[in-house]
């Protein structure tokens, strides 16, 4: 495994600046961030580790534009997210963004090569090269042979590797996965977050990954640190750490 | 393109299965209750439908073919004077009461004096040549085959009307009327059964053939200001029969009636349909959501979603059609009256649709659940 290259400083990709957010339940008002600023880089696969509650998944949600902010801002290849309006949103999201999510997400009646081959045909591609970046992305993550099978068919691992591919075919900038491993077992984990790192290095896309699971810190290049909605740590980890106790503990 | 909506469709249509059934109901009952009302109805107007008269000249005002009063015998002098009219001839009603052999009562019975000439509008469609030229006997009378039993009467019996002997000389097909048994005679035979002494030098309606039947609204038109010959009006047969059809369907309250079961049938094919589609998006709300936060659109979503409602409803029809065509083969051949024409079944049809489209919108409603900030928890 690569140690991860500081040197030359790859460009910052994703942004946020200040960015509070708090719910309101009844009477009650939690703040689930607290002026949080953060810089991230292309390149790398960046892992928000910290236990359930603590934001981080409201932060992913925030950085990738599914949410907005109650103040501060996020940049995103250089475009304020918070001045688009939801078209606007889905557009960015369309054509610079890819979810890998803890459920899979796989729609029963399609199988792997059209699974990953439907959210590229909103993107305007012939449906020649449509098919063509879709097979390239299931040889990508190692499911060339079975590209023709249904979700019923496949293994759970096997299944958030199409979810992976059918995010990567877009050639997204940033790739946004949310407790991508913990429907799996630990060996199947294991490929995922390879894969993950993989495509952080060799297509420069910038992985933002939320996950409590220890196991997964070991195969981040940049570790965050996440408690009661702000960052306690920010630390490269050395390739073969053991998690050290303390916040990157999963809680539950 | 990948179409997500025909392929969960054929993948999952355990699921579609209940929406399919009560569009395809839906439309089945739309078009059985066109055809039996059209078939009963349309028997309201047999008198001119089954003949090949393009004007009917008749006491103004008249609703109802069944409903006319005598008119001045001159009227026909009035018909034959206008060139575009190439044959004249009288229609006698008889509003009578018929006594059969057998013990049936009083049935009440309208008798047609037509013309038994082989070139004779009245009936035209409905009696062939050889059976008209029986009418020539003496007292003789042709029945619908279907009312046989309600005038206890077989071919070649006799009975009594208003107090006359007369004989069944044959049976046809397509004769049947609504409120009452419709009876074929001579216009001869037709005039000793009509009792009231007023008619005498009077006929109930006339009817004329036109050069060119394709002016019939014109030459109606020209031939109805004319009051020397007292008053009488003249209607296109279309006109005509569309006005008894009318009367009926109105009078009997079985207007309303069809609308209202229309209505209902609409409703709960439309709660079935829409629920089954809802329940359809909701069990893939987790995917949908999945493709918005990569990028595709609500609107995108949506259209997913009325394509699957189109397809529940194409196949529901194609359903219904096949099942209200062998159910009206099977009407036809009981006798039972239906009639469907093709702008009626078209618009049945249309209304089967429109369920599966408005249900279609009621489900694209619970895409807004689809948010992808609920997938991350």
């Amino acid at each position: 495994m690569n140690q991860p290259s500081p040197s030359p400083a790859p460009s910052i990709s994703l942004q946020a600046r200040n960015v509070s957010k708090s719910f309101t339940s009844g009477a009650v008002r939690a703040t689930v961030l607290h002026d949080l600023t953060l810089d991230m880089r292309a390149g790398e696969l960046t892992l928000i580790s910290g236990p359930s509650g603590c934001g981080k998944s409201t932060l992913l949600a925030i950085l990738s534009g599914l949410q907005g902010t109650d103040s501060g801002h996020v940049i995103a290849l250089g475009q304020d997210l918070s001045v688009l309006d939801k078209r606007a949103l889905e557009r960015f999201r369309l054509h610079h963004t890819g979810f890998v999510f803890q459920g899979f997400n796989l729609f029963p009646a399609l199988n792997a090569l059209e699974q990953v081959e439907l959210p590229l045909s909103y993107l305007g591609l012939t449906p020649v090269e449509a098919r063509r970046r879709a097979r390239a992305s299931l040889e990508e993550v190692g499911l060339g042979p079975r590209m023709g099978l249904r979700p019923s068919e496949l293994s759970g691992g096997e299944k958030q590797r199409v979810a992976i591919a059918r995010a990567l075919a877009k050639e997204p900038d940033l790739l946004f996965a949310d407790e991508p491993t913990s429907a799996l077992d630990s060996a199947n984990g294991q490929i995922i977050i390879d894969i993950l790192h993989r495509i952080a290095r060799t297509h420069g896309t910038t992985v933002l990954c939320v996950s409590h699971d220890p196991r997964l810190v070991g195969h981040a290049d940049r570790v965050l640190g996440m408690e009661d909605g702000r960052i306690l740590s920010d630390r490269v980890p050395s390739p073969l750490s053991t998690p050290t106790p303390g916040i990157e503990e999963p809680s539950a | 393109m990948v179409s997500l909506a025909r392929k969960t469709l054929v993948y999952e249509w355990r699921r579609f299965l209940p929406a399919i059934v009560a569009v395809g109901f839906a439309g089945l009952l739309q078009l059985l209750q066109a055809a039996l009302v059209l078939g009963i109805f349309g028997s309201a107007s047999v008198y001119i439908t089954g003949s090949s008269a393009d004007l009917w000249a008749g006491y103004p005002g008249t609703q109802s073919v069944n409903l006319g009063r005598s008119i001045d015998a001159g009227v026909e002098m009035r018909l034959r004077m206008d060139p575009a009219v190439t044959a004249v001839e009288p229609f006698h009603w008889v509003d009578a009461d018929w006594r059969g052999p057998s013990d049936t009562g009083g049935v009440s019975v309208f008798v047609s004096g037509i013309n038994a000439r082989p070139d004779g509008m009245l009936f035209a469609h409905a009696l062939p040549p050889a059976l008209r030229a029986r009418l020539n006997e003496p007292d003789a009378v042709i029945v619908d085959r279907a009312d046989l039993d309600s005038l206890g009467v077989r071919v070649g019996d006799s009975a009594v009307i208003n107090g006359h002997r007369v004989r069944v000389v044959g049976v046809s097909n397509g004769l049947r009327a609504l409120g009452g048994v419709n009876v074929v005679a001579s216009l001869a035979t037709a005039s000793e059964l009509d009792t009231d002494p007023s008619n005498v030098n009077r006929m109930t309606y006339f009817v004329a053939q036109l050069r060119d039947p394709a002016a019939a609204a014109e030459v109606a038109e020209r031939l109805r200001g004319n009051r020397a010959f007292g008053k009488y009006d003249v209607w296109t047969a279309q006109d005509f029969a569309r006005r008894s059809q009318l009367y009926w369907m109105f009078d009997t309250g079985a207007g309303a009636g069809v609308l209202f079961l229309a209505g209902i049938v609409f409703l709960v094919g439309a709660v079935i349909t829409s629920q089954t589609l809802v329940a359809a998006v909701i069990g893939s709300i987790r995917e949908y959501a999945t493709l918005n936060a990569l990028g595709v659109g609500v609107g995108e979503l949506r259209k997913v979603v009325m394509e699957q409602a189109f397809w529940v409803g194409a196949i529901g029809l194609v359903g219904s059609t096949v099942l209200g065509g062998i159910a009206l083969v099977l009407a036809r051949t009981r006798s039972v009256p239906v009639a469907l024409d093709p702008w009626t079944a078209l618009a049945c049809l249309v209304v089967g649709m429109g369920l599966a489209i408005v249900s279609g919108l009621a489900a694209m409603r619970s895409l807004h659940r689809a948010d992808p900030a609920t997938l991350l928890r």
